[in-house]
């Protein structure tokens, strides 16, 4: 079975390359352009990884993080911060709310999977290059 | 009404008398000497009879003429008249009523022993001269009872005018010494002596008026009373006196020679000067201490009249002119200061001199390249007319400079907060194309790659936008010259920027921009006005949206800029420091309390006012108005 993976993001291009790059590589992709979207779609459905930008309407990055670490259904759920904000204050902020990988914006497919491995615990064999 | 009845029974007798008068002309001129007096008298004011020097010789003249009237009439065949001569005398010299009455006893009851012994009354007429005795007793008691009344009336007065003088003798503010010429002896003093010298009555008088001089002041004293001596009267102030206690007591003493009867005296009257002498110090010291301050003082400092003559200028002024006092006073100042033929321009010393307000305007100098801020202050009167006025000129070059500087930094910090916001709008964007590209790379297919392609494209045409307006920020930013300045357009761009920063705060934003004139502005600096108002609106409205109204409309001679949001608003206590420099409510690291500062400086260096209206939970509205100067024409 496929794992799946929710995309938080309101620029629709990184959605879009996102979903292309994780759907090739066998994934399963869900996506939701605000804060709010991706709460219920979380409720409504078993994620294996979460991958959720900060800067967004309605709800930002921060609140989803802070709402999947408090509720026990969700709290185990890896959590991949890809953001714009490159400032280390952010980043210590990331990880203090319980973020588990912490990615600025712009990146690579290189970095990008280096870090979904690494939530995944997958090991390399399993990921197509 | 006495004398009257007097003339009337005298005149009867004289002209009807028993024995008829023998020289009857002498009776009539007697008679109309008696009347004329009279007549006379009634026209005497009533205060010459108290005078005793008057009253005595009137009593006097009339006994005389009454007794000399019985004496005619009786023609020595009586010795009546002397026995009321007698009487009168009795009465007149006689203080003591009582004493009186018994004399009057006496002598009725020896002149009734006498008629007795020489028969008169057992004769034919015995009873006439019977009568007579009675009659004495009660003509002594008659009189006797005028005189008292006369006397104790008299005695009344003299008590209530002695009291009177006594009483202001005494209560005198000044001391009064009363000498006598003879040695200078004193007679006596009032109260305020005992006051002013710490001795008590009994031990001043028949003291010498020299014991109370201080032995170094001997000499004085005595040019002094020989200078009263010999002009009658003298006064001086450099005179003290030596209290009990040793003190000496300062004294404007005058002395004048009198005349009471027919001893003289000088009558010395004198005030303490202790209590002035303390003032006058106390003013010369305040002067000493307000020329301290006014030299003191590191800024220029001159008083000038309302003819714009100096009367007086601090070191400062000196040391700035590098000339001297006396080569400033009394010259105009402007003529003085800046070899002018009149006022200066906006001159604030005009402005007091007009309306007798303070006055403030800043002067610059194109010969030092100073900025000087010219404070005039008026002095007034009692009644408030304008004495003179107080020009304080307070050299701002550096202060200005360093508020350049302010603006420059804060200017640049914002770039600063600017720039992040950039790097981080790009780098969503720049992500896009990264990403886009390597799946274009990676894709088989030729025919998807046009999809990604234009996808590349967009996000770097996004990236364009997002530099060009960099751009015409900071070209703008870094513009310190005046040129005419489309308020809309900037606020346009203004708000464009901010936008990138506070991108994801879900706000609306309503533009009521009406046509507006062009100021006379420094481009950027209006910029960071707006920046900052706009910042804080959305930042004040961060979490909760809402709605952001810019407007702007044209004035009379200004135009109105208005920044209103629907955030938290200010509360109440904080809103008259909203504008001081590093007042913040922000977490430190998030503002630098200088951004409504900075807006403040630069507003009011375009001669505009800012205010401020506020509500909590309600929202908050600034309202610039930058003034229109038309050129004239």
């Amino acid at each position: 079975m496929s794992r799946k993976i929710l995309i938080v993001d309101d620029e629709e291009v990184i959605r879009k390359f996102l979903r292309i790059h994780l759907t090739k590589l066998g994934y399963e992709v869900k996506e939701a352009a605000d804060g709010e979207q991706a709460i219920k779609q979380l409720g409504g459905d078993d994620f294996d990884l979460l991958i959720c930008d900060i800067l967004m309407p309605k709800k930002d990055g921060w609140e989803v993080i802070k709402e999947v670490k408090s509720d026990p259904k969700t709290k185990d759920i890896p959590v991949i911060v890809l953001t714009a904000k490159n400032e280390d204050t952010d980043m210590f902020r990331g990880y203090d709310m319980g973020a588990n990988y912490y990615m600025t914006k712009p990146f690579t497919k290189a970095q990008l999977l280096y870090g979904l491995k690494l939530m995944l615990k997958e090991t390399p064999e399993e990921i197509r290059v | 009404m006495l004398r009257w009845t007097a003339i009337i029974v005298t005149s009867y007798l004289m002209l009807f008398g028993k024995g008829r008068v023998m020289d009857l002309h002498l009776s009539y001129t007697l008679i109309i000497i008696y009347l004329l007096s009279n007549v006379l008298l009634t026209f005497f004011p009533k205060a010459w009879f108290s005078n005793l020097k008057l009253f005595y010789p009137l009593v006097l003249f009339d006994t005389a003429i009454v007794s000399f009237g019985m004496y005619l009439s009786e023609k020595m065949t009586t010795d009546f008249y002397i026995v009321f001569f007698l009487i009168i005398i009795f009465a007149s010299v006689s203080r003591n009523f009582k004493l009186l009455m018994v004399i009057g006893g006496i002598t009725a009851l020896l002149y009734g022993g006498l008629l007795y012994s020489w028969g008169l009354l057992t004769k034919e007429e015995g009873s006439s001269y019977t009568l007579r005795i009675p009659f004495i007793f009660i003509m002594t008691a008659f009189y006797g009872y005028i005189v008292q009344t006369l006397t104790r009336e008299k005695r009344q007065e003299l008590t209530i005018s002695e009291d009177k003088y006594r009483g202001l003798f005494e209560n005198a503010n000044e001391g009064i010494i009363l000498l006598r010429n003879h040695q200078l002896q004193i007679v006596d003093v009032n109260r305020e002596v005992e006051k002013a010298t710490g001795y008590i009555k009994g031990e001043l008088i028949q003291k010498e008026v020299f014991d109370l001089f201080p032995p170094e002041e001997m000499e004085k004293a005595r040019d002094y009373f020989k200078e009263v001596a010999e002009k009658g009267e003298a006064r001086t102030d450099s005179l003290s006196f030596k209290k009990k206690d040793g003190v000496s007591t300062e004294v404007d003493l005058s002395t004048k020679k009198i005349d009471l009867g027919e001893e003289s005296f000088y009558q010395m009257i004198f005030r303490d000067l202790t209590d002035q002498r303390k003032l006058e110090k106390k003013i010369r010291q305040s002067k000493r201490n307000l020329e301290a301050i006014f030299d003191g003082i590191r800024d220029q400092l001159s008083i000038q009249a309302p003819d714009y003559q100096i009367l007086r200028v601090n070191r400062a002024v000196i040391e700035r002119y590098q000339t001297t006092f006396e080569k400033l006073i009394n010259q105009k100042c402007y003529e003085a200061y800046f070899q002018r033929s009149q006022p200066c321009e906006k001159c604030p010393i005009s402005i007091t001199i007009e309306t007798k307000q303070p006055a403030t305007s800043i002067m610059k100098s194109s010969e030092n390249n100073t900025t000087m801020q010219v404070f005039s202050y008026p002095i007034l009167d009692e009644k408030g007319n304008l004495l003179s006025a107080i020009e304080y000129v307070k050299d701002i070059t550096e202060e200005q400079r360093l508020q350049e500087q302010l603006i420059q930094s804060e200017k640049l910090a914002g770039i600063g907060i600017l720039a992040s916001g950039v790097a981080h709008e790009i780098n969503n964007p720049l992500s896009g194309i990264i990403g886009m590209a390597e799946i274009a790379l990676e894709e088989e297919d030729p025919t998807k790659n046009e999809s990604y392609l234009r996808d590349i494209l967009n996000c770097a045409q996004r990236i364009s936008e997002i530099v060009k307006g960099l751009r015409s920020y900071s070209r703008a930013a870094k513009k310190e010259e005046l040129c005419l300045v489309d308020l809309n357009e900037v606020l346009e761009e203004t708000l464009k920027m901010v936008r990138l920063v506070a991108q994801k705060t879900p706000v609306e934003v309503i533009k009521r921009f009406q046509p507006i004139e062009k100021i006379e502005a420094n481009t950027g600096e209006i910029q960071q006005v707006f920046t900052n108002l706009i910042t804080n609106a959305f930042q004040a409205m961060d979490g909760k949206g809402g709605e952001l109204v810019l407007s702007t409309r044209p004035l009379e001679d200004s135009i109105e800029v208005q920044v209103s949001d629907h955030g938290m608003g200010i509360p109440q206590k904080f809103l008259n420091r909203i504008f001081d420099p590093f007042f913040t409510t922000k977490k430190p690291g998030e503002g630098t309390g200088l951004g409504l500062n900075i807006v403040y400086r630069i507003v009011t260096k375009h001669e505009g006012t800012i205010d401020v209206e506020s509500r909590e939970q309600i929202g908050t509205t600034f309202t610039i108005k930058f003034p229109i100067r038309r050129a004239e024409s």
